[in-house]
């Protein structure tokens, strides 16, 4: 039990890793909790059942890892193109407010998303077409019983240290992982992540020398809302999950922003610690205490953070952020 | 000076007019608002959107369909008949704003509310008001216990559907190691509670008593822990959602126990989100309307009106009749002679004959199990049973 109860939270701490991704880079900058980014996460996972919804219309069956890979670059275009809109209208005419009224804002926004999406999709929950699903897993599990040893991989999942995954799962795993090295990558060495670590410093001097700032922030807009999408699809083509509502994005958001202050807001390896670290206690608790305050004790750590040591596990670089 | 006396005096003076407007406008408004002489308004509340909508729109369906006939036949106390519906979205908060909108729109009755949290707390302004109050679907035992005698159900109680339910699991599927979860609600608690309590009366043993989260995705945490107790049944107490999730999980996780529930999970989209999971699971919900020789002339008229019926659509219907046949034997819209003509009323349904026993509840509230066949619900008829050795 204590083998699976670990690989439960750590499955549910990856989708929380890569969405508290999102509001880290988005603190790390403009010093604002984006709110809606839990949204964004939502349209994401909306966006995926959308296009699988065209690809029926148009007749078309792309093999499925091509399938896949279509699936995942619609929704992280899609919900860049939210959070770069999101960033335009109703974020940059607030550059020179007061904190708050962008905090106000951000909450606004994601009273908006998730209304927006109820009108234009309707208030029934949305199921990602399980057919579809289980060709996504068998193809997965086809890839995992070859690189594996054998005995470890199986079409209804992974079998591994005594605990169960199902074929997503370890995508979603690897992928966070994977995601959250680019990412720091491209922050300690493009040209851009060097601007961008410029502007979390201070904009005023990265304008002086010719940092177009706008731009900057606008491209992290767009990264942190693509790696939200890609939780979004991972929550709805998972064999486990696949249920898709227009209010799932407020309480995973909230717990992903809990996650980031764990690990210390605008730090990118802190969020994904902080990640994992929220699902397995939540998992554990929930398993060994109670499952009916499954939701408490994320925002209990949240408040002993914030009390305790509010930079967080890895924030001790707070004045040089990200 | 003057120019700054002149704003102030033009203020005053526009806040004079637009007050005066204003109330010319109140007034122009309870003008219209003013009832219609020759209309009786029906009250029909549920969740008409959020998550649950398509159970309130099937509600309104069925209310629908009964006032029509009636006004074809020339309505009511010479009077036609008309249908104001109130959107709770499942909130009990919601769901006394409902209860007030009615109230002062002046309406003879009131089907609904659906989801038992939502008609417990509404119950006691239409009780208040003398409004009769007839629900389909709100199966918590609280509802007809509170010594309203104007409030009704044509569902059953939680607490036979839980008897029902208890019995199965010992007699019929001969299981006794039952793992209960609910998901927290006053409707999901209840029926869970109401099993639990049953069952272990009838000798089986509870070894987990768990409470899960309207809304959340992942059940894995409970579902392990629920493991390792080796339940044989897994009863859960909710909705359909989540229903369909944690039998999902429960499968992924290799938890092979037959998994039974309630009425609150009868529904399509518990099959289209459990997917294969779902196979084989058994829920308690009154009889198949489909094989009710007295529903038939109602299906046709509704699948030709609206498509496909809903679970709760009969319910609806029927309630409807009943409120309007009392109202019609009573010749008064007054509520407390109306309640009266209904608990003496025996009236012969698409449900069959429906009787009201002194506290509101129907006499008989014949609960079968369904099992999910081939994608579909099915009434479940077990094999013959074995001469008992």
């Amino acid at each position: 039990m204590f083998q699976q109860q670990i690989a439960n939270g750590i499955v549910l701490g990856s989708i929380y890793a890569l969405i508290a991704l999102g509001y880290t880079m988005v603190y790390g900058i403009l010093e604002l909790i984006n709110f809606a980014h839990g949204e964004i996460y939502m349209i994401g996972a909306y966006s995926a059942i959308i296009f699988l919804a065209l690809l029926t219309t148009v007749h078309a069956n792309p093999p499925v890892f091509f399938l896949l890979l279509l699936l995942f670059s619609f929704s992280m275009v899609m919900t860049a193109m939210y959070g770069a809109t999101m960033e335009r209208v109703a974020y940059r005419p607030l550059r020179k407010a007061p904190r708050l009224s962008l905090i106000i804002t951000a909450i606004g926004m994601s009273l908006f998303f998730q209304n927006y999406v109820m009108l234009t999709q309707g208030a029934r929950d949305k199921v990602f077409p399980q057919d579809v699903a289980k060709d996504i897993s068998l193809m997965l599990s086809d890839i995992f019983q070859r690189i594996l040893p054998p005995g470890i991989g199986s079409p209804h999942g992974v079998s591994l240290f005594g605990a169960k995954f199902s074929n997503m799962d370890i995508v979603t795993i690897l992928s966070s992982i994977t995601l959250m090295i680019l990412l720091q990558l491209f922050i300690k060495r493009t040209k851009t992540g060097k601007a961008m670590r410029a502007t979390a410093q201070d904009p005023s001097m990265c304008r002086l020398v010719g940092i177009d700032v706008d731009k900057i922030i606008r491209v992290t807009f767009i990264i942190g809302s693509a790696l939200g999408a890609t939780a979004g699809i991972m929550i709805a083509a998972n064999m486990k999950y696949g249920r898709v509502h227009y209010y799932m994005g407020w309480t995973i958001g909230l717990k992903a922003f809990t996650a980031a202050v764990l690990g210390g807001i605008g730090n990118i390896p802190g969020a994904m610690l902080g990640g994992f670290v929220l699902g397995i206690v939540e998992s554990l608790a929930a398993g060994y205490i109670s499952s009916e305050y499954k939701d408490v004790y994320a925002f209990v750590i949240l408040i002993l953070v914030l009390i305790i040591k509010p930079t967080g596990l890895l924030g001790e670089r707070v004045p040089e952020k990200m | 000076m003057m120019n700054k006396k002149f704003l102030i005096n033009c203020q005053a003076v526009g806040s004079w007019t637009s007050l005066f407007l204003f109330s010319i406008f109140i007034l122009l408004s309870l003008l219209s608002c003013k009832k219609e002489e020759n209309v009786l308004w029906i009250g029909v509340a549920g969740p008409m959107t959020g998550d649950q909508a398509k159970m309130g729109i099937d509600m309104s369906n069925g209310v629908t369909l009964a006032v029509e006939e009636w006004n074809e036949r020339g309505g009511i106390l010479g009077k036609k008949i008309k249908i104001i519906k109130g959107d709770d979205r499942r909130d009990p908060r919601e769901a006394v704003n409902v209860a007030n909108k009615f109230v002062n729109e002046g309406v003879v009755g009131v089907i609904g509310h659906f989801n038992s949290s939502c008609s417990i707390p509404a119950s006691k302004i239409y009780f208040e008001f003398g409004i009769p109050q007839i629900s389909p679907a709100s199966t918590n035992p609280t509802l007809t216990e509170q010594g309203f005698d104007s409030v009704f159900r044509v569902c059953g109680r939680d607490d036979q559907q839980g008897k029902v339910g208890a019995e199965f699991i010992l007699n019929i599927l001969k299981k006794t190691k039952i793992a209960v979860l609910h998901d927290k609600t006053t409707y999901g608690q209840g029926l869970a509670d109401e099993l639990k309590k049953n069952a272990e009366a009838l000798g089986a043993t509870t070894v987990a008593y768990e409470g899960i989260i309207q809304g959340d995705n992942d059940f894995t945490a409970v579902l392990t822990k629920v493991k390792t107790k080796n339940p044989e049944v897994v009863y859960f107490g909710g909705i359909y959602p989540e229903a369909g999730l944690l039998v999902k999980q429960m499968r992924h996780l290799d938890l092979d126990a037959i998994f039974v529930s309630g009425d609150g999970v009868i529904d399509p989209e518990f099959i289209k989100i459990g997917g294969d999971a779902t196979e084989g699971t058994f829920l308690s919900f009154g009889p198949s309307v489909e094989e009710l020789p007295t529903a038939k002339k109602f299906i046709e008229t509704y699948t030709e009106r609206f498509g496909e019926i809903g679970p709760y659509s009969t319910y609806s219907y029927d309630a409807t009749q009943i409120l309007l046949t009392a109202i019609s034997l009573a010749k008064t819209i007054d509520g407390k002679k109306v309640a009266e003509a209904i608990h003496n009323l025996r009236y012969e349904g698409a449900l069959g004959a429906i009787e009201f026993d002194e506290k509101g509840d129907v006499k008989i509230a014949p609960y079968i199990f369904w099992v999910v066949k081939g994608g579909k619900f099915e009434p479940y008829k077990p094999a013959e049973p074995e001469p008992s050795t």
